[in-house]
């Protein structure tokens, strides 16, 4: 069956926004300066950004677009600055306690859709967040 | 299984089309690695940001994608042309 024609998947949101805590899952191929870089010829693995993560902590290991602007600023694709000044003046309920960095340029899709996407959505589903920002792609 | 409710920033909106996911907001004419704005752009990313959010908060049938133009935001379009050549 191809993906195009599997069903959307759908959770209703339970609470407000300004109830609600919000975790960032980027495909921009962000991560900790001290991680690993994603291997930019594919890569279906993951990294764990705390909470109170740092913009200039943050890098980008990606050869398919040209990420010199969030290499200034990561906000332009990891928007933790702009989610954080949300949650101090009670727009949102505030920022979870962790995010996921993920590379994004794959050949191995099928792994991506029965392994690895589930197991970071088990990841943010355990952490305190009740809403995700997905960014990039 | 439990879920949990989400919203994407696109900048490829057919590809996201296609992807099917529940939520999504397409900043018009964004290039890939702008998906809030450029760097920054403080005011335009926070905009971008809360529009996005306003899709998240949108009861509505999952799959639509809201457009919105920023007339704030400037880019040429020359990155397209390395994108249809990938």
């Amino acid at each position: 069956m191809p993906m195009s024609k599997r069903c959307i998947p759908y959770t209703p949101r339970s609470r407000e926004l300004h109830q609600s805590v919000f975790a960032l899952v980027s495909t921009a191929g962000v991560h900790l300066r001290g991680q690993e870089p994603f291997n930019i010829e594919g890569d279906n693995s993951w990294r764990v950004l705390p909470g109170d993560v740092q913009a200039e902590q943050l890098m980008v290991t990606h050869d398919h677009y040209d990420h010199h602007d969030a290499d200034e600023d990561i906000n332009c694709v990891f928007p933790i600055d702009r989610l954080r000044e949300l949650a101090a003046g009670g727009i949102i309920g505030g920022v979870a306690s962790r995010h996921l960095g993920f590379m994004g340029y794959s050949q191995r899709l099928r792994e991506i859709y029965e392994q690895v996407a589930p197991e970071m959505a088990k990841l943010i589903l355990r952490s305190n967040a009740d809403a995700v920002l997905m960014t990039a792609g | 299984m439990v879920g949990i409710p989400t919203v994407m920033i696109t900048v490829f909106p057919e590809e996201t089309r296609q992807a099917g996911p529940p939520r999504a907001f397409h900043p018009q004419n964004f290039k890939p690695g702008n998906s809030l704005g450029g760097p920054h752009q403080v005011e335009l990313q926070r905009q971008v940001l809360q529009d996005a959010l306003r899709r998240w908060e949108a009861r509505e049938e999952p799959g639509r994608i809201w457009e919105q133009p920023y007339p704030a935001y400037t880019a040429d379009d020359s990155w397209r042309e390395a994108y249809r050549e990938e």
